[in-house]
């Protein structure tokens, strides 16, 4: 009895000694959200407050390295612009790992007001439940949205209604080596616009130590390259329409597209540097490769690092159609719906905040990215800057330049990166000899059995 | 023990050939740290100066401090969780025969075959609806129960002769304070090699405490590696690497203090 | 667990005889020390485990919770599906690469470790490093050194006008790479473990050998080898199970690619869990992954633990 006693004695002071980690392992920071508001979002709740008495929102992002750096600063910014709100930016690990996050946490009390989530992420979020739409306040406030961007609006637009706030944007660009160029007798002014054209230069420019083209093993690329053409991803009218059914990605502009890799790969004019940005960047700076697609948001970066002159330059297209131009890639804002009023009203100033023209100039500056108020390039610390990288110019017209269409608008489907992994399966397979339609057809079929079991399972 | 010049030189080769080589990652991190940007991209292995500005901007980013102290804390909660745990299971295991007791260490030892990984989610479900994200419990108590902790103990346990255990029935000591005075005095060396295990390994994790944490609070160091590095953005490799040195060397530090007694303690697992 | 329950019935009988109920009471003492561990092992470990079984046969919706019932379909899609028997295959070549690699060379410095000579200590704690270098850490290293352009190893190769390699690019060595990392992780570990058994080993037996006149590689053959078999046959059994769950080093060193050519199956679990958010074909592949797990284990004790010599 006595012994049973002295281990229950034991139980009870390693669960005091829990317990007491419990309450002071996170020192006031929390805010404190009662009510969950899972099931219906009228449900609102009591705004976090903190001890200055400003409401308090936590604002989930997935920005790591140079990117995060200049997020803390803009959120510091704007903690210190105004005198009601706190914005808390919270690192949450890569998209896909913040996703894992919010698709578990979403709708209850642990969720943020703000969250970042890929351009990729949009249909899953529109569906979830666990979002205001942005027009909402939109609307409310007579926001006006002519401001920014219309190509990176329109992504992000769906029905006609703005459901998120673009945030950080990219485009793919090619960048190439003009020194390179010169060498191989080529004009470093002019690149090449067509798939045949740059076909034609890979050959020229590939020399011993040097491939002519590459391109990063990510379905992104592929979905541009695609689009530029003016082809769909998937059906209904890209998922736009309704919900997507079917892959249409394995037609004829994505064929052109693999048969473009194909040809350089089987001439051995294109050189494969795998799935990291970074290697394909070190490849190109150390001259390995003389041309390849990288983002726009990689383009100071390149030049900053490379011992040659690099030029940028639109992304190519397949020589029987003309170019659309580009589809906006990177992430951009969602507002939690049933939190409190307050809470939704921080969120929003804090969004207002980060589109005027001074802080995009900032963010564009800091990582590359485009500013979504292009009254922000009239700024005079980027005109500078521009004066210094002509080459940025090129990335911001790109983007300019494109038509407006359901192709170029981008693909709406819930299962997007697990289709983007076939595709990367289907790209490394082609490298590795494979039947270009073959490969296509299999990607295509992946993403759909995907897309069938979302449907199936979708409520 | 003697050896012979020749074969001694022989060794002393050896021995250091292998040291270089495997040592040679660790030194190339440390080296690349205090690179700038454009020396790491021309792939040099000595630096230009050693300048310390790679490790300035890893401090001045992130709340570094603030990391390792929490990666202290929770490494040495789980420790301390995994030793009382796992000593009072290899306790009974030897000390209390009893019907049924092979079948129980088996299903111990089974939960080491479980991949963590697939297991992740729905522990993520279970701490959720505990509410302890962003707690220290969240990131150290689903630890404590530890399989391999246990049979390491058991193999040690197992050693310690029965006469000690008839001697302090026979001197009226109960079960418990046989297990307090006797059973943990003299098992010092497993002990502390099963600490050092889970000090380490409980360091070493990323993608649990990225899970259940979603502010700064009670983050732990391998969260900031992994913030250090860009996606779409370059990478300022010298930062990450200054980022890595700063990670290992207090678990170097441990390790090289704690080398004899942790090398002791390791074998006993291995003996039956 | 069935020992924890008494029949009060037989309770009655005990005057004389010790009874179930008398004879269940170590039992129910035994379970007092093992509470804590049955507890953790149940919220932690076992109700997730059947957690992932029971979804292993439904269709998962964007919430992660079961929404169809599909029965054996998604273990017959698992086996049907060419990328699937692709990873159990990098899996299984990944295990052949390592283990036996791994445990070779940790073998191989625990035996120059444990000789007698000035400043052992220093190459012991260089060798035993390793282990105090996180997996995170360490693939970031082995990433820059990997590296095609700029990495040391390519460096070398060019040193003496080697063809280049793509270590991690090229399908054929990619698998070989994280392999050759993965062996240098371990080390550190395994090499303690065996210095440490190596060092249990009596003393007399090797003195009364070299009195025979016994050469070093027959004293290896005869006394150290069979000497250190338990050892081994822990290490083995340990460095098997961290095998098969391979996961860090993949993420960070080549995401499973390329071309799926490093895809294993912690890591396909993984990725079906976090990115695809398919709960129920990743936990058919958790169940299987279990399965192999244990069925190697049983293996190893079976017939591995036959050739172990205890003292």
């Amino acid at each position: 009895m006595k012994k049973r006693m002295r281990i229950g004695f034991i139980m009870v002071a390693l669960l005091a000694l829990i317990l007491a980690a419990c309450t002071n392992s996170d020192p006031g920071a929390a805010p404190e959200k009662s009510g969950s508001g899972t099931d219906d979002g009228d449900k609102k709740s009591e705004a976090a407050v903190n001890d200055e008495g400003k409401v308090e929102i936590e604002f989930w992002h997935a920005m790591s390295g140079s990117g995060q750096e200049s997020l803390d600063s803009i959120v510091e910014g704007f903690n210190e612009s105004q005198g009601d709100y706190t914005v808390k930016a919270e690192f949450q690990g890569s998209y896909e790992e913040l996703l894992t996050k919010l698709r578990s946490i979403g709708g209850t009390k642990d969720a943020p007001a703000i969250m970042q989530v890929f351009e990729i992420g949009t249909k899953y979020m529109i569906d979830s439940g666990y979002i205001e739409p942005m027009q909402k306040f939109i609307d409310e406030d007579g926001y006006d949205l002519e401001q920014l961007e219309e190509n990176i609006l329109n992504y992000y637009r769906v029905d006609g209604e703005l459901y998120s706030m673009p945030f950080n944007s990219s485009t793919p660009v090619m960048l190439y080596n003009k020194d390179a160029f010169k060498e191989a007798g080529l004009d470093p002014e002019k690149a090449p616009e067509t798939f045949a054209d740059v076909i034609d230069t890979a050959a020229k420019l590939k020399t011993d130590d040097m491939y002519g083209f590459s391109m990063l093993t990510y379905g992104w690329f592929f979905e541009e390259l695609v689009a530029t053409q003016g082809g769909l991803y998937v059906n209904e009218e890209n998922g736009r329409s309704g919900d997507a059914t079917e892959a249409v990605f394995n037609g004829a502009e994505g064929l052109n597209v693999f048969r473009f890799l194909n040809e350089m790969n089987k001439a051995g004019t294109f050189g494969n540097f795998g799935t990291n940005w970074d290697d394909i960047r070190a490849a190109f700076s150390s001259g390995k490769v003389a041309m390849y697609m990288d983002s726009s948001a990689g383009v100071a970066n390149a030049i900053n690092s490379s011992p040659f002159e690099v030029g940028v330059a639109y992304i190519p297209h397949a020589d029987e159609v003309e170019r659309q131009g580009v589809i906006i890639g990177g992430a951009s804002l969602w507002m939690s719906k049933g939190i409190a009023d307050e809470e939704q009203k921080a969120a929003w100033e804090f969004m207002k905040y980060l589109t005027t023209p001074e802080v995009q100039a900032q963010w564009h500056l800091d990582t590359g990215y485009f500013a979504i108020n292009p009254d922000a390039y009239e700024e005079d610390i980027v005109k500078e800057k521009w004066d210094e990288y002509p080459q940025f110019q090129v990335t911001v017209d790109q983007l300019q330049d494109t038509k407006p269409s359901i192709a170029t608008q981008g693909a709406l489907i819930s299962v997007f990166p697990e289709s983007r992994q076939q595709i990367v399966t289907a790209l490394e397979n082609l490298y590795q000899g494979a039947d270009p339609q073959k490969v296509l057809d299999e990607a295509a079929e992946g993403t759909n059995r995907a897309i069938e079991i979302a449907n199936k399972t979708k409520q | 023990m003697t050896m012979s010049v020749p074969k001694k030189i022989t060794f002393y080769t050896m021995l250091t050939v292998s040291a270089v080589i495997l040592f040679f990652p660790i030194v190339y991190a440390f080296m690349i740290s205090f690179m700038t940007g454009p020396e790491i991209l021309q792939g040099k292995f000595f630096p230009e100066s050693f300048h310390l500005d790679n490790y300035i901007r890893v401090f001045d980013r992130l709340p570094l401090l603030n990391y390792l102290l929490n990666s202290f804390i929770v490494s040495a909660g789980v420790m301390l969780g995994q030793l009382v745990v796992c000593s009072l299971a290899a306790y009974a295991f030897v000390f209390i025969p009893f019907r049924g007791s092979n079948f129980v260490f088996f299903l111990f030892i089974s939960t080491m075959m479980i991949p963590w990984e697939a297991t992740m989610i729905p522990n993520f479900f279970i701490i959720q609806n505990l509410n302890w994200l962003n707690t220290y419990q969240g990131l150290t108590l689903p630890f404590f129960a530890l399989a391999f902790g246990t049979f390491l103990l058991r193999q040690h346990f197992k050693t310690i002769p029965k006469e000690l255990h008839e001697a302090s029935q026979v001197a009226g000591l109960g079960p418990f304070r046989f297990f307090l005075k006797v059973v943990l005095p003299v098992s010092k060396t497993s002990l502390v090699t099963l600490g050092a295990y889970g000090f380490l390994t409980t360091w070493n994790m990323y993608l649990w405490p990225l899970l259940v944490t979603t502010n700064n609070s009670v983050r732990t160091v391998q969260i900031g590696l992994k913030q250090l590095q860009s996606q779409e953005v370059a990478t300022d490799w010298g930062v990450v690497m200054a980022g890595v040195i700063v990670v290992i060397i207090p678990t170097l530090l441990l390790l090289f203090l704690g080398q004899k007694q942790l090398q002791k303690g390791l074998t006993q697992g291995a003996l039956k | 667990m069935s020992t924890i329950h008494s029949r009060p019935d037989e309770f009655i009988a005990t005057e004389h005889k010790p009874g179930v109920w008398e004879r269940s009471r170590r039992a129910r003492t035994a379970i007092l020390y093992l509470l804590p561990s049955i507890i953790l092992f149940s919220v932690f470990v076992f109700y997730p485990m059947f957690r992932t079984i029971y979804l292993s046969f439904f269709l998962t919706d964007q919430a992660g919770d079961a929404a169809v019932f599909v029965g054996l379909d998604n273990y017959k899609y698992l086996l049907d599906s060419p990328a699937f028997l692709n990873s159990a295959k990098a899996t299984l070549l990944f295990v052949l690469y390592t283990v036996p690699a791994g445990i070779l060379l940790s073998l191989f410095l625990a035996l120059l470790a444990n000789e007698k000579l000035r400043g052992i200590g220093f190459f012991r704690t260089i060798y035993s490093s390793t282990m105090g270098v996180s997996v995170a850490a360490s693939s970031v290293v082995w990433l820059f050194m990997f590296h095609p352009s700029i990495g040391m190893f390519n460096r070398f190769l060019a040193l003496f006008d080697f063809p280049q390699i793509q270590w991690l690019l090229d399908p054929q060595w990619a698998l070989v790479s994280v392999a050759i990392s993965t062996i240098w992780m371990n080390t550190g570990f395994s090499f303690l473990i065996l210095l440490g058994g190596l060092q249990n080993i009596d003393e007399h037996l090797y003195e009364s050998a070299r009195i025979d006149g016994a050469g070093y590689f027959y004293r290896l053959r005869r006394i150290t080898l069979p000497m250190l078999s338990p050892t081994l046959f822990f290490i083995i059994t340990i460095s098997l199970i961290n095998a098969f769950q391979t996961f860090g080093q993949i993420d960070i060193l080549t995401k499973g690619g390329p071309a799926q050519s490093t895809n294993l199956i912690v890591y396909s679990i993984y990725r079906e869990a976090f990115v695809n958010y398919q709960f129920g074909t990743a936990s058919a592949q958790a169940v299987f992954l279990f399965l192999c797990i244990l069925v190697a284990t049983i293996l190893q004790f079976r017939f591995g633990e036959r050739r172990v010599h205890y003292q």
